[in-house]
């Protein structure tokens, strides 16, 4: 997880070095944290799609903060331009960033052209949770949609992401797929740079 | 399996209500009144025991001896209280309530979706208490 | 009736049960601290304590309270055996062994021990938590009870023993 981490204090801000070491947030401390920010903003909608917008807001603020640092970090401030470049980049750098993990796996869709996904068995945000019955299909990972969101959005590529449970066959429990349909004119660019 | 080794859990909320309920094999079936009533039966009979103590610092029934069966209970700081209803000699069951107690902070209280003191009707918690008495009966069989 | 060694309860490591016909006075190492006989009635027979420091309630609310706490348990018991499919309603009083009943509980500080005679005489006997198995100390009582109390031709069934 993005980790506040190490107590050391610097005078200037500017002389924090950015290299990463080994910085973990307790998961319980996320997990109570995330479950007030679903609950609070529970308090707030009267509708299920308006709640997962709302989620996804929350994501998106953080994704386009990890992209603006990942950057910077691991990249020497260069970001990626094409498609396939941005879609690893979520899937290895900065899932491990934030889940200590790469994802599980990176998916073409199969009927459309402009989708993608990226699939986790077990999303660490949904660790805890278990989505009552008449919430339908919600699912929180849509704060997790919401920072894949702001990735994208924010290196160039709008895309429409969403976040489903699929289940498979053989398990109890559904994973979650993150669903990435990208704007028409990012399909263009990427036709246009062969 | 011929016999469980444990027949029920009970989960009873500061109050005494009964918040979840899980039946693993008992004979004859409980109503819901029943266990209703029985939860805020021994709720009360718990707090009672801790008055009549004969030294101070009592904390309330721990282990209920029957001629058929055990009944270990478990209370946690907040006064939530566990209790499982074995065969009688049936070892290892603190150990065992203490797990549940742990799933119960995991996958309820970490759950944005539960309401505080209310009854359990959570998925993660039912397939993962499953598990864990499933390891307790195995592990009983492999004696 | 001091057959018990009251004083004697920290030094004491836990222990089997005491010889079944243990003769009073020989201090067994049991280290009992309280001792009440009901009837069926509820009436308190006998009170003995050896070892209390802690007294909340004044004797006869504490002989109705630990008397009703028996009633609820035993009733608990029945209705919540598992092993018996045929159970009665929750709060019917039971005859003396009918349907399961308990014969200690447990809790930090002090151990229970419980038997019902048939004549539906209860015998409680509070102890260090961790004193084994008292039936048979119980028993043993109840013998005493039935040898000099019952056959005595001066007691009056149904009041304090003297």
């Amino acid at each position: 997880m993005i980790g506040v981490g190490k107590a050391k204090q610097y005078a200037n801000v500017l002389d924090k070095p950015l290299s990463r070491g080994r910085q973990e947030v307790s998961l319980s401390a996320f997990a109570f944290l995330f479950s007030e920010l679903v609950q609070y903003n529970q308090t707030q909608v009267d509708n299920i799609a308006e709640l997962e917008r709302r989620l996804e807001d929350a994501g998106y603020a953080v994704g386009a903060r990890v992209l603006e640092l990942l950057c910077h970090r691991e990249k020497g401030n260069r970001r990626e331009t094409r498609l396939l470049g941005i879609l690893s980049f979520i899937h290895s750098t900065v899932w491990k960033v934030l889940f200590g993990k790469v994802a599980d796996s990176l998916e073409k869709g199969t009927e459309h052209e402009d989708e993608y996904m990226i699939s986790e068995k077990e999303l660490l945000v949904n660790r805890f949770i278990s989505v009552p019955k008449d919430m339908g299909a919600f699912n929180c990972g849509a704060f997790v949609a919401g920072i894949v969101k702001g990735v994208l959005d924010n290196a160039g590529f709008p895309a429409v992401v969403t976040a489903h449970f699929v289940p498979i066959e053989g398990q109890q429990r559904p994973r979650t797929t993150i669903l990435i349909k990208f704007a028409e004119e990012v399909l263009h660019r990427e036709a246009r740079l062969g | 399996m011929a016999q469980p080794a444990i027949y029920s859990l009970f989960i009873i909320n500061k109050s005494g209500g009964l918040i979840y309920y899980k039946d693993y094999g008992s004979a004859g079936r409980m109503d819901t009144n029943d266990s209703l009533r029985l939860a805020s039966l021994w709720h009360s009979m718990h707090a009672i025991s801790q008055q009549l103590s004969p030294i101070p610092g009592c904390t309330g029934i721990d282990l209920l001896q029957a001629h058929n069966f055990d009944l270990h209970c478990f209370q946690s700081l907040t006064g939530t209280k566990f209790f499982v209803i074995c065969e009688t000699g049936a070892q290892n069951m603190e150990t065992l309530l203490k797990a549940i107690y742990e799933l119960y902070t995991d996958f309820v209280l970490k759950n944005p979706f539960y309401e505080m003191e209310m009854p359990i009707r959570c998925e993660l918690f039912d397939l993962n208490i499953a598990q864990v008495i499933q390891k307790d009966r195995l592990a009983l069989l492999g004696r | 009736m001091q057959f018990f060694g009251g004083s004697s309860l920290t030094s004491v490591a836990p222990e089997a049960s005491p010889a079944p016909a243990a003769p009073p006075g020989t201090g067994t190492g049991a280290n009992a601290q309280v001792l009440y006989v009901f009837n069926r009635n509820g009436v308190c027979l006998l009170y003995r304590e050896w070892h209390r420091p802690l007294r909340t309630l004044d004797p006869a609310q504490d002989h109705k309270l630990m008397f009703g706490l028996l009633f609820s348990l035993r009733s608990f018991t029945a209705k919540i055996d598992p092993t018996t499919a045929e159970k009665g309603n929750l709060g019917v009083p039971l005859l003396p062994g009918q349907c399961c009943s308990f014969y200690s509980f447990k809790t930090n500080t002090y151990k229970l021990n419980f038997m019902e005679s048939p004549s539906g005489i209860k015998l409680i006997l509070i102890t260090h938590p961790r004193t084994g198995d008292q039936r048979d100390a119980l028993k043993h009582i109840y013998n005493l009870y039935v040898e000099y109390v019952v056959k005595n031709p001066l007691y009056a069934p149904g009041t304090p023993i003297k």
